[in-house]
C-alpha cells in the first residue's frame, strides 16, 4: 500500500523580523503565511492527502491571535488535505494555553499530535509522533518509538523535532535524537524538523527545512519534501518541492585586483527581476585598489534600491594603495602628507586592528572626497 | 610676476577717458597724486582685472562703472617667467578678456582661457602661484572685522589673509584641502557636536536613541515573557496537583474512612453511657452499704459506752455529795475564827488607847520644862543682842575709815616735808645775838639765838632799838601749790573724819578698836544662847508654847497598862493568823465542790446522749440485730454490682481515641477539599492572566524587539565607526596642514624678524596658526595683543608682513608684486622713514608699487616715481 505525504517544518508563523525596517518585515511575514497555501497547492498537485509539519509551526508559545486564527483558517480552507501539527521547541507543549486554544479552534482536517502515541494516518500508515514537552526536553523524545507496537506490515512514519547528534539550530545538543532512530524503531521514514535548511541524515531520515527561509545561514531556497513510500520495508522516494518566495543569499565576492570587478559583481548578483524578492549579503574579500573599492561601494549604493535588502560587507577586503592612488588625492602638499600618514597607519603592525581599519576607511574617504572635489 | 604698466578706460571718474601708468619698474614705484586723482580707482581696476571675471557683473565690477554707464576696460602689462603679456579685460558691453604676448603681439588666450591664464597667475592651481599682495588704505587685516565686512573683503581680496591665502594654501593643500576639510567637517557636523557628543536631531543621535529605546523595550518584554512563562509553569504545576488530589478513588476512600470512624465513634459513645450508668449504680450501693455499716458500728459503740459510763456516773454522784459536806464544815470553822479575831482586835484597841493617853501626858510635861528653859535663853540672847547693837552704834560713831588714819599720817608727813622744804626754800633769817642784845622778833615772834626762821614773801623784823627791817623775798607767799593742796586735803580729811588732828584721830581709832573688841566678844557669846540664830530660837519658843496646850492627868499605872496592851496585841495576832489559815481551806473546799459538780454534770450529759442513741433498753438488742442484717444485704449487693461494672468496662472501646480518629479523618477530607478549591481558583486566575498575555503576543514582540535591537546596535556601531573615521581623517588633514603651515610660517617669521628689527627694537611676533595673522607682539619682554596696537603700528606690521611673504615667494622663485594703496596713513614721520628703509631693502628683489596722496611725506621714499597720463585704447 502506498502512502504519499508532504513533509515540512519550521513555518515559524508570526515571526516578526524586527531587524528590518520599512515594508520588508510585513512582506516577510506575509510570505510565511503564504507558505501554508503553497504547501497545500503542492499536496493537491502531487496527490498527497497529508501534510506533516514537524514542529515550530509557530514562532513563539504565545502567537498573536491573528496569526493563529488565520493560519488555522487557511489550513481549514484546504480540506480534505490533512495537516498534522507536531509541537516543536519554540511551540512546545509547555505552551499549554496555545495548545488548548488550538484544540478548541482547530478545524477537522487539522490533527494535533500532542501525545506520544501511535496515530493512524491511513489503513496503511501509522504516525509515531514525538511532541516536544518542554522548550528544552533534555532527553531523546523519540525513544518511545522503538517499543511502539503496530500491526505488521504497517508503514511506520516517525515525526520528531530536535537535533541529531550535535547538529542543532540553536547550537546545544542536549536533547539529541539518535541518528539511527529510523532503523531502531523500524521506521520507513523519520520526518524531522528544527534545522531550517533541508538535510538528508540518512536514506530514511530527513530534515525538510523551512518552506520559507528566514535567515542567511543555510543558503538554501525554501522547500518542502514530497515523500512517497510503497511499502513498510521500501525505501522512501523523496522529492524536494520549491515553496519559497524570498531568497536569502550570502554571495562571496573575491577580488583579485582585476579591473572588471564591477562587471563581475553584476554577474554574481541575482538578475534584475529577482532582486525584489532577494535579501543579499555581498561579502567581498581579496585585495583591491582604492579606486576599485570606492567604485564598488558606489556600485552597491547604486544597486541597493533593486533589492529587498542588501548589505555589502567589505571588512575582509584588503585595500592596496599605490602611488597613483595617492597622487589622485594630491601630488604634494598637506593632502598628500595626510594621505601618506593614513596609509602608514594602515600597514602599521603595532596598531590595533580596529585602528588600522579606521585608518584604512579614512584613507578611502579622503580618496572619495578628493575625487568629488576634483570633479 | 611683475607689473610693468596699467591702463584704464571708462572706469569710475574717468568716464569716457582713459589713464595709464607706464614704466612701472623693479623696486619701489611710487605714484603720488592728490586726492581725487584716481589712485584708488587704479588700484580697484587692477584688482578687478586680476580677480573678477569679464563676464560677470558683481558688485566690484559694477563699482568700476562710471555714473554715465558705458563699458569699463582695464589693461595691464605683466612680465612672468614665460614672457611678457598684456592682459586686457572689458566689462559689460563688448565684454572680453584677452591675453596678448607683447613681444610677438600674438593673442595667447581669449575669453575663458584668458580668465584661466589670469587666474593661474594669481591663484596658482597646484603648481606655482604668483599672487598679488595687496594692502589697502586703513585696511590692515589685523582688526576684527564683522562678518559682512569679511565677506565683502573676501570678494575684494584685500585683507592680508586673503591676499596671502593663495600662497599659503598652495603649500598647505590649497582650496582642495579646504574643501575636503569642509566636506569632512560637514559630515562630522551632521553626526556629532564639536565636543564629540551625538548631535541632537541628527541620524547618529536618533539611532542611538532608537537603540536605547529598543534595549529598554527588549528588557521590558523579556520580563513580560519570563512572567508569562512562569505563570504557565505555575499553572501546570497547580493543574498537576489538582488532578492528583481530585482523583475519584481517593475521594471515595476518604468518605469511607469518615463513615467507619463515625460508626466506631457512635458505638463507643453508647457503650460509654451504659458503663457510666452501671458505675453510678455501683457508687450508690456502696454508699448505702457504708452507711449501714457505720450505723451498726455506732450503735455498738454506744452500747459499749453506756456500759462503761454507768459506774462512773455513780461514782461521781457520790463524790459530789462528799464535797458538799466538806465545804459546809470548813465554812463553819472559818466563821468561828473570824469572830475570834474580831474580839481580840477590840481588846487590843482599848489597850492602845490607854497607852496613848499615858504617853501624851508625859510628853506635855516635858514640853513645859523645855519651854521655860528656852525662854530663859531667849532673854539672855536678847540682851546680848541689844548690847551688840549699842556697841555697833558706838563704833559707828567712832570708827574711822582705816585708810583715813594712815592717809592722814601720810599727809601730815608730807606736809611736814613740804613745810620743811618750803621752809628750807624760804628765805630764813637767823640771828646770832651778841651778848645782851635785845631780842629781835620776826613778824612779832622773837628770834632766838641761832634760830633760823624762814619767812614768806615779806617779813618784818623788828629790831628793837634799831628799827624795822622789812625782809622781802622774791618767792611769792604761800606759793607752793602742792603744799596748799595737801593742806586742803588734810583739812577735808579731818573734816570728814570729824577730828581735829592726827592725835585725835588716833585716839578715836583706839577707841574704835576697843569697842570692836567688845563687840566681838559679845557676838561670840550670842550663839551660846541661840545656836541656830535668834529668829530660830524665837520660833522654837513659839512652837513649844503652842505644844503645851493641855496638861493631862495620869491615871493608872503605866507599866500595867503597857503590859495589858502587849497581851492584847499578842492575842490579836494569833486570832488573825488562825483566821487567815481558814481562808484557803475554804477555798479548797469550794473548788472541790465545783469540780465534783462539773464531773458529775458532764457524765450525766454523756449518759443521756448515749441513752438517746441506743434507745430504750428493751428494744436495743432487736435494733442491733436489724442493723446487722441490713448491712449484710447491702454488702452482698455491692459485690454484685462490682462484677457488673468490671464486665462492662472490659467491653468498652476507648472513646477518646475513636473521637480523635474521627476528627482526623474529617480534617483530612476538609483539607483536601480546601486545597482542591484553592487550586481551582488559582488555576482560574492564572488562566485568565495567561489568556490576557497570550492575546498580546508578548513573545513575538519580544523576539521582534531583539532582532530590531541587534540591527539598531549594528547601525549605532556603524555611526560610531563613521564618526571615528571622519575624526581620524580630520585629524590627519589638520596635522598635515598645520605641519605645512609651520614649514611655511617659520620662514616667514624669519623674513619678518629683520624687518621688525628695522622698525622696532627688541620685538618679536607670534602668528595665529589658523589665520596666519599676527597675534601677539612681544616688545621688551612685554606681550601685547596685536589688536591693542595703535593704528599706525598695525599698519606698519601689516606692510612688513606682506613684505616678508613677498620675499618668501620671491625666494621660492615665484615673485609677486606688493601693492600699497595709501597704506601708511597712520604712521608718523619717523616711522614712515623707517618703513621706507624697509621697503627699499625689500625692493632689491621685489617689485613694490605704492599709491599715496601724501606727496611730501612720500617724497622721502624715493624710488621710481610714476605718473598718470592720458590714454586711449585705440592704440
Amino acid at each position: 500500500m502506498k502512502f504519499r505525504f508532504i513533509h515540512s517544518s519550521d513555518l515559524h508563523l508570526g515571526k516578526r523580523f524586527g531587524q528590518f525596517s520599512g515594508d520588508l518585515p510585513a512582506k516577510l511575514r506575509e510570505a510565511r503565511h503564504a507558505a501554508i497555501g503553497k504547501l497545500a497547492e503542492h499536496a493537491r498537485v502531487q496527490g498527497a492527502p497529508t501534510i506533516l509539519l514537524a514542529g515550530d509551526t509557530f514562532d513563539t508559545e504565545t502567537p498573536a491571535p491573528e496569526v493563529r486564527r488565520q493560519a488555522l483558517a487557511e489550513m481549514g480552507h484546504h480540506a480534505p488535505i490533512r495537516w498534522v501539527i507536531l509541537p516543536g521547541n519554540h511551540d512546545s507543549l509547555q505552551a499549554a494555553q496555545l495548545w488548548s486554544t488550538l484544540r478548541a479552534d482547530a478545524p477537522d482536517n487539522v490533527i494535533l499530535a500532542l501525545d506520544a502515541q501511535p496515530l493512524d494516518l491511513s489503513s496503511a500508515a501509522v504516525l509515531l509522533p514525538a511532541p516536544c514537552t518542554y522548550r528544552r526536553p533534555g532527553r531523546d523524545l523519540s525513544e518511545w518509538m522503538d517499543g511502539a507496537a503496530t500491526v505488521d506490515g504497517t508503514i511506520r512514519i516517525g515525526l520528531a523535532h530536535g537535533a541529531v547528534q550535535s547538529f542543532s539550530e540553536e547550537g546545544n545538543g542536549l536533547d539529541v535524537i539518535a541518528p539511527d532512530r529510523a532503523r531502531r524503531a523500524g521506521l520507513s521514514y523519520l520526518a524531522l524538523g528544527d534545522w531550517h535548511g533541508g538535510v538528508a541524515v540518512d536514506p530514511r531520515t530527513r530534515y525538510s527545512g523551512t518552506p520559507e527561509p528566514d535567515r542567511f545561514k543555510h543558503g538554501r531556497p525554501g522547500e518542502a519534501l514530497l515523500v512517497s513510500i510503497d511499502g513498510a520495508s521500501a525505501l522512501p522516494d523523496i522529492t524536494p518541492l520549491e515553496t519559497g518566495s524570498f531568497s536569502w543569499r550570502t554571495l562571496a565576492f573575491d577580488l583579485f585586483d582585476d579591473n572588471d570587478a564591477l562587471a563581475r559583481m553584476e554577474t554574481i548578483l541575482p538578475e534584475a527581476r529577482m532582486r525584489r524578492q532577494s535579501l543579499v549579503r555581498l561579502v567581498a574579500s581579496g585585495r583591491a585598489r582604492l579606486e576599485t573599492r570606492t567604485a564598488l561601494v558606489s556600485a552597491v549604493e547604486h544597486a541597493l534600491p533593486d533589492f529587498a535588502w542588501m548589505e555589502f560587507d567589505d571588512q575582509a577586503l584588503i585595500t592596496e594603495c599605490e602611488a597613483d592612488d595617492l597622487d589622485a588625492i594630491d601630488r604634494a602638499g598637506a593632502l598628500r602628507e595626510a594621505a601618506d600618514a593614513l596609509l602608514a597607519e594602515v600597514s602599521d603592525a603595532a596598531r590595533s586592528a580596529e585602528e588600522r581599519e579606521i585608518a584604512r576607511m579614512a584613507l578611502g574617504r579622503l580618496y572619495a572626497y578628493a575625487q568629488k572635489v576634483a570633479a | 610676476m611683475k607689473i610693468s604698466a596699467l591702463r584704464l578706460f571708462n572706469v569710475k571718474r574717468f568716464a569716457g577717458r582713459g589713464v595709464a601708468v607706464e614704466d612701472i619698474g623693479d623696486g619701489v614705484n611710487v605714484l603720488c597724486a592728490a586726492n581725487e586723482f584716481g589712485k584708488s580707482t587704479s588700484f580697484e581696476a587692477l584688482h578687478a582685472l586680476f580677480f573678477q571675471s569679464h563676464s560677470g557683473t558683481p558688485g566690484p565690477v559694477q563699482a568700476l562703472r562710471p555714473y554715465s554707464g558705458g563699458n569699463p576696460m582695464v589693461e595691464a602689462d605683466i612680465a612672468t617667467e614665460s614672457g611678457r603679456f598684456r592682459l586686457t579685460k572689458q566689462f559689460y558691453g563688448g565684454r572680453s578678456a584677452r591675453v596678448t604676448d607683447i613681444a610677438t603681439g600674438h593673442l595667447v588666450a581669449q575669453a575663458d582661457q584668458a580668465e584661466n591664464f589670469i587666474t593661474g597667475l594669481v591663484r596658482g592651481g597646484t603648481t606655482g602661484p604668483a599672487g598679488l599682495l595687496w594692502v589697502r588704505q586703513g585696511v590692515t587685516g589685523i582688526e576684527k572685522r564683522s562678518k559682512s565686512e569679511d565677506e565683502s573683503e573676501t570678494k575684494v581680496r584685500t585683507s592680508l589673509l586673503q591676499s596671502v591665502q593663495g600662497e599659503v594654501e598652495a603649500v598647505t593643500g590649497g582650496r582642495r584641502m579646504s574643501e575636503i576639510m569642509g566636506a569632512t567637517e560637514e559630515a562630522l557636523a551632521s553626526l556629532v557636536t564639536p565636543t564629540g557628543k551625538t548631535k541632537a536631531g541628527e541620524r547618529y543621535a536618533t539611532s542611538v536613541e532608537e537603540r536605547d529605546r529598543l534595549e529598554a523595550e527588549a528588557h521590558r518584554l523579556d520580563g513580560e515573557v519570563k512572567t508569562l512563562r512562569e505563570t504557565l509553569d505555575r499553572r501546570a504545576a497547580a493543574a498537576k496537583r489538582l488532578s492528583e488530589l481530585d482523583r475519584a478513588e481517593d475521594r471515595d476512600e476518604r468518605q469511607r474512612a469518615i463513615e467507619t470512624a463515625q460508626a466506631t465513634f457512635d458505638a463507643a459513645k453508647r457503650q460509654g453511657e451504659t458503663l457510666r450508668a452501671a458505675e453510678a449504680e455501683l457508687r450508690l450501693v456502696k454508699e448505702q452499704r457504708d452507711n449501714a455499716d457505720r450505723a451498726l458500728r455506732d450503735f455498738r459503740n454506744a452500747m459499749a459506752r453506756a456500759a462503761d459510763l454507768k459506774p462512773k456516773l455513780d461514782n461521781a454522784k457520790r463524790r459530789r455529795l462528799e464535797a458538799l459536806a466538806n465545804r459546809d464544815t470548813v465554812s463553819a470553822a472559818a466563821a468561828k475564827a473570824h469572830a475570834d479575831f474580831e474580839a481580840s482586835e477590840e481588846m487590843e484597841q482599848e489597850a492602845r488607847t490607854l497607852l496613848a493617853r499615858l504617853d501624851s501626858a508625859l510628853r506635855a510635861r516635858e514640853a513645859a520644862e523645855r519651854l521655860a528653859d528656852l525662854e530663859k535663853k531667849l532673854d539672855a540672847a536678847e540682851n546680848v543682842r541689844k548690847q551688840i547693837e549699842d556697841d555697833e552704834a558706838a563704833l559707828a560713831l567712832v570708827k574711822l575709815p582705816e585708810k583715813a588714819v594712815s592717809e592722814l599720817e601720810a599727809l601730815d608727813v608730807e606736809i611736814a616735808k613740804l613745810t620743811a622744804v618750803a621752809e628750807a626754800g624760804r628765805p630764813s633769817v637767823a640771828i646770832a645775838y651778841e651778848p645782851q642784845a635785845a631780842a629781835v622778833s620776826l613778824d612779832g615772834k622773837p628770834l632766838t639765838h641761832g634760830e633760823a626762821r624762814s619767812y614768806d614773801g615779806q617779813a618784818v623784823m623788828e629790831i628793837p632799838g634799831i628799827g624795822v627791817v622789812t625782809l622781802r623775798s622774791s618767792r611769792p607767799a604761800g606759793g607752793d601749790e602742792r603744799f596748799r593742796q595737801s593742806e586742803e586735803r588734810r583739812r577735808l580729811l579731818l573734816a570728814s573724819m570729824g577730828v581735829d588732828d592726827l592725835a585725835a584721830a588716833r585716839g578715836r581709832q583706839v577707841e574704835a578698836q576697843r569697842i570692836e573688841g567688845d563687840l566681838r566678844e559679845r557676838r561670840a557669846r550670842l550663839p551660846l544662847f541661840a545656836p541656830d540664830g535668834l529668829p530660830k530660837l524665837r520660833e522654837d519658843v513659839a512652837a513649844y508654847r503652842a505644844a503645851t496646850g493641855e496638861v493631862l492627868e495620869l491615871k493608872g499605872d503605866p507599866a500595867q497598862i503597857r503590859a495589858t496592851h502587849e497581851v492584847a496585841q499578842a492575842n490579836r495576832l494569833a486570832a488573825r493568823q488562825a483566821w487567815r489559815e481558814a481562808g484557803p481551806l475554804q477555798e479548797g473546799a469550794a473548788d472541790a465542790v465545783v469540780s465534783a459538780e462539773t464531773a458529775f454534770a458532764g457524765l450525766e450529759t454523756e449518759w443521756s446522749q448515749v441513752e438517746a442513741e441506743i434507745g430504750p433498753e428493751a428494744a436495743r438488742v432487736e435494733r442491733e440485730g436489724q442493723m446487722a442484717m441490713r448491712f449484710a444485704e447491702l454488702d452482698a449487693r455491692l459485690v454484685e454490682q462490682h462484677l457488673v461494672v468490671a464486665q462492662l468496662q472490659e467491653g468498652t472501646a476507648d472513646l477518646t481515641s475513636a473521637e480523635a480518629t474521627l476528627r482526623r479523618v474529617l480534617s483530612v477530607a476538609e483539607a483536601a477539599d480546601r486545597e482542591i478549591g484553592r487550586l481551582r481558583e488559582e488555576i482560574a486566575g492564572l488562566t485568565a492572566e495567561i489568556r490576557a498575555r497570550s492575546e498580546d503576543a508578548v513573545e513575538e514582540k519580544w523576539r521582534e524587539s531583539l532582532d530590531a535591537l541587534a540591527a539598531a546596535r549594528t547601525r549605532v556601531a556603524g555611526y560610531e565607526r563613521e564618526v571615528a573615521v571622519l575624526q581620524r581623517l580630520r585629524s590627519a588633514l589638520q596635522t598635515a596642514r598645520g605641519h605645512a603651515r609651520e614649514t611655511y610660517l617659520l620662514p616667514v617669521m624669519n623674513e619678518l624678524r629683520p624687518l621688525l628689527g628695522l622698525l622696532f627694537d627688541d620685538a618679536s611676533i607670534t602668528f595665529d596658526e589658523k589665520t596666519l595673522l599676527p597675534h601677539k607682539i612681544v616688545r621688551m619682554g612685554l606681550e601685547e595683543d596685536v589688536d591693542r596696537l595703535s593704528g599706525g603700528m598695525r599698519e606698519q606690521l601689516s606692510v612688513l608682513t606682506r613684505l616678508a611673504f613677498a620675499r618668501l615667494l620671491a625666494k621660492d622663485g615665484r615673485p609677486a608684486p606688493v601693492i600699497l594703496d595709501d597704506a601708511l596713513v597712520y604712521s608718523d614721520d619717523d616711522r614712515i622713514e623707517k618703513m621706507f628703509d624697509a621697503l627699499h631693502r625689500q625692493a632689491r628683489e621685489q617689485q613694490i608699487i605704492v599709491f599715496s596722496c601724501r606727496q611730501r611725506a612720500f617724497q622721502k621714499l624715493g624710488g621710481n616715481v610714476l605718473h598718470m597720463s592720458d590714454w586711449s585704447p585705440d592704440r
